[in-house]
């Protein structure tokens, strides 16, 4: 991506895409990472044996920090398409695995 | 996209802060006001002002109100429609709930009722409640709104847009946005303590504004920042409903499991039974809380499985000395009054929650920690609305040599927004003291008094803005002071004429929260007007001013920044 | 002691530690004194002492007033207003913090 130029050079449609896909990144992307930390946390909780309520009080609890923290990346980041991966991959991959792990645990 | 970290950062807190500021502006001022909601109350309902009470008998005073209340008639209708087949024409209440806080001088009665042969809900119920006075057993009429805690508080956390939850979600989001505007104001600005005292209001607007923003900002960091993280926390199912998705059978059968354990019967027996003596149940409570060393009252008593052999009666406590909410409550088998559990201690992580959600819900006793918190909401108030006069100031100039019009809309949503809200808000006290007492849905009237009047200050902000245009001050600004001011003394005017409950009388009696919520209006009236005359000034000046020299005198301003 | 004086002095006491560390600031120093010179080494040290020992001695006034989780809230509170305080002061009556530092030679 580029690092040299100043970010006003780029003008138009491209530069809106840019935004919108930034907005979108951090946004939606960021609130579907978010969801699987909490998914793979509490699955990674009840594994070492902790009661379910407290499991997602915790998670709940550290949750709005680490989207803080993916929230600003999505912008501060060379690469939107790094973004967008890690969020949305990494999202859909921690939701699957806190899942699977759950179901493990169940009774 | 931005070719350092420090300049996306800037682009983050510019855009992000200008769109959700009128959001958090809103969420924060209304924040601010829910701190002294239940003394608001009080003002706009006279009948109810007079000292806080404990919670009066079960046994004598709520056991034959809460058997005569009824559910609500428009849930019932919509129940109706519901269900197969017509409503049976007295429905089978589930449970009692009664609520009282150190600062409530009436006591809230909630109940819930069973509405059978839903096909799709087989929990179906609806609602019913009851205002009290508890001296006397009193029901208070209940089309009186309760401005303070069920309107500006709702309009605190959720806008009053509860459409599909969609005020929740907004002002989750403009949460979230307040903190990346933290972070990020904290990264772009980067002598943070060697100007943590400077504000320097007498070089030009544009230095003086950014230097009150970032005042405001920093002194109160960690209020702004706690608030917002908090207050996604007591949230947070709403916004990642974990439990109620994909984590749902492990979250039930942990709820199933925490029942058992606990010995509480989750299901009615279909045994009718006579409640024991409830009073009895409280003096046990209490003698127990005393001996745990937190002696204290009743603040939520909840009973059960109404009129069954599996009824229980669940005290908790009303936790006023501490920050922690503390709850600590007891069950109690209905029908005899033994008791059956006496909850533990709450594990780490339940308290660490506790503290964090019992800071942000302020259920303590504790008058200064009361008005630093309204302090902290107004600094955050005071940031956000300089945060839009210094980007409007920044960008008027350019924008009206360019001729582009984003300045002047920026500028005119944003008077819309701070002094719109100020006169919305003093429009709702104001009807609430003219309006006829016997009117019927008197609250209904009352809040189209405050949505029309936001509505009327936005209109007027709108038509108001041209001057922007050309790089001018909006004269909303000091229209809508003006209108304020106005606002405010007529609250204060009204309260004494239609209650004769006036500044003197109730300063001799002490009765605070009248008291206190007049001479708040008072100083508002005065800042308002004095800053309608500032305004005007400084118009004043800016038009003996607008002459070519005016360019002069621009450069020599800018060259100062 | 009633709270009410506690409290009062815990408030009185931030207010002054938090003025004394901004008069150890040079730029606030010169403000305070309308003088081109700043405190001076040994000076600022003195003053940054005596801010500490303020705020230490407004934090235990609030623990002894209250209950510590409220006493510490109280604490943080008063610092933030503080803070806006000295600021505002600074900005409209800057004089008027020369008083703190009675033993400075006023320029």
């Amino acid at each position: 991506m580029d690092n040299v130029e100043n970010h006003s050079q780029q003008s138009g449609p491209m530069r809106t895409l840019q935004i919108v896909s930034r907005v979108a990144a951090g946004v939606l992307g960021g609130w579907s990472f978010t969801w699987g930390f909490v998914v793979l946390g509490i699955a990674l909780a009840l594994a070492a044996g902790m009661p379910y309520a407290d499991a997602q009080t915790l998670l709940y609890l550290v949750a709005f920090l680490v989207y803080l923290v993916v929230f600003c990346w999505s912008f501060a980041a060379a690469s939107i398409a790094r973004v967008w991966l890690v969020l949305l991959g990494g999202g859909a991959a921690m939701t699957g695995l806190g899942w699977w792990m759950a179901r493990l645990q169940a009774v | 996209m931005f070719s350092t970290f420090r300049l996306s950062m800037t682009w983050l807190h510019t855009w992000f802060g200008l769109v959700l500021g009128y959001v958090l502006i809103v969420v924060f001022f209304f924040g601010s006001l829910s701190v002294f909601d239940r003394e608001i109350d009080r003002w706009a309902i006279p009948e109810t002002r007079f000292a806080p009470q404990p919670m009066p008998s079960f046994d004598t005073m709520l056991a034959p109100i809460f058997a005569r209340m009824a559910p609500e008639p428009d849930e019932l209708k919509a129940a109706a429609a519901r269900v197969k087949g017509p409503l049976p024409a007295t429905l089978a209440p589930m449970n009692w709930g009664a609520y009282t806080t150190h600062r409530d001088p009436v006591l809230s009665l909630y109940a819930e009722y069973a509405v059978p042969n839903n096909p799709a809900d087989p929990d179906d119920h609806v609602h019913g409640h009851a205002t009290l006075d508890p001296r006397n057993g009193r029901l208070l009429p209940d089309d009186q709104l309760k401005i303070g805690s069920e309107f500006f508080y709702p309009m605190h956390y959720g806008l009053n847009l509860a459409w599909k939850d969609l005020g929740y979600w907004i002002v989750g989001f403009a949460a979230l946005v307040m903190l990346a505007a933290l972070v990020s104001g904290v990264v772009i600005h980067r002598r943070l303590f060697r100007e943590l005292f400077t504000f320097r209001p007498r070089k030009h607007v544009q230095r003086s504004t950014l230097d009150l923003h970032n005042l405001t900002g920093v002194v109160a960091l960690p209020f702004h920042f706690m608030f917002a993280l908090t207050g996604l926390t007591v949230f947070a199912s709403i916004y990642l409903p974990v439990s109620e998705t994909l984590l749902k059978p492990q979250a039930v059968a942990a709820a199933m499991a925490d029942a058992a354990a606990k010995g509480l019967p989750f299901k009615p027996a279909g045994v009718q039974a006579p409640l024991a003596s409830v009073d009895a149940m409280v003096v046990e409570a209490k003698r127990r809380w005393a001996a745990r060393g937190m002696p204290g009252e009743v603040g939520y008593l909840y009973v059960n499985h109404v009129g069954d052999r599996n009824s229980t009666v669940t005290l908790y406590r009303a936790g006023s000395d501490r920050v922690t909410l503390v709850g600590q409550p007891i069950h109690f088998e209905g029908s005899t009054g033994r008791v059956l559990l006496e909850e533990p201690s709450p594990s780490a992580v339940a308290s660490v929650n506790d503290f964090l959600t019992g800071l942000h819900l302020q259920h303590f006793e504790h008058w200064l920690l009361r008005w630093f918190y309204v302090f902290g909401g107004l600094c955050g108030c005071a940031c956000i609305a300089t945060g839009f006069i210094f980007f409007v100031e920044k960008r008027k100039r350019q924008h009206a040599k360019a001729g582009t019009g984003g300045a002047r809309w920026a500028d005119a949503v944003a008077v819309a927004t701070v002094t719109g809200m100020l006169v919305a808000t003093l429009a709702i006290l104001v009807a609430n003291r003219l309006l006829p007492a016997d009117l019927a849905q008197r609250g209904d009237w009352e809040k189209a008094a405050f949505w029309g009047a936001w509505v009327l200050a936005a209109a007027h902000a709108l038509w108001r803005s041209a001057p922007v245009r050309d790089a001018r001050l909006s004269s909303a600004w000091a229209e809508q002071c003006s209108a304020v001011a106005a606002l405010a003394f007529a609250a204060v005017a009204l309260n004494w004429i239609t209650t004769g409950d006036h500044l003197v009388r109730t300063l001799a009696e002490r009765f605070w929260p009248v008291a206190g919520l007049d001479l708040a209006l008072l100083v508002v009236g005065m800042i308002a007007g004095a800053a309608a005359l500032a305004l005007r000034r400084r118009a004043g000046a800016a038009i003996a001013k607008s002459d070519p020299a005016a360019s002069t005198v621009d450069a020599a301003e800018a060259a100062n920044a | 002691m009633p709270e009410a004086l506690l409290l009062a002095a815990a408030l009185l006491f931030s207010a002054g530690g938090i003025a004394w560390l901004a008069l150890a600031m040079e730029v606030h120093w010169q403000q305070a004194h309308g003088s081109a010179t700043g405190p001076g080494r040994r000076t600022a040290t003195a003053l940054r002492v005596l801010g500490g020992a303020a705020l230490l001695a407004s934090l235990v006034a609030c623990l002894v007033a209250d209950h510590a989780t409220m006493a510490v809230l109280v604490w943080v509170m008063s610092l933030a207003a503080s803070a806006l305080l000295v600021a505002l002061t600074l900005a409209w009556r800057p004089r008027w913090l020369a008083w703190l530092a009675p033993w400075a030679r006023r320029a």
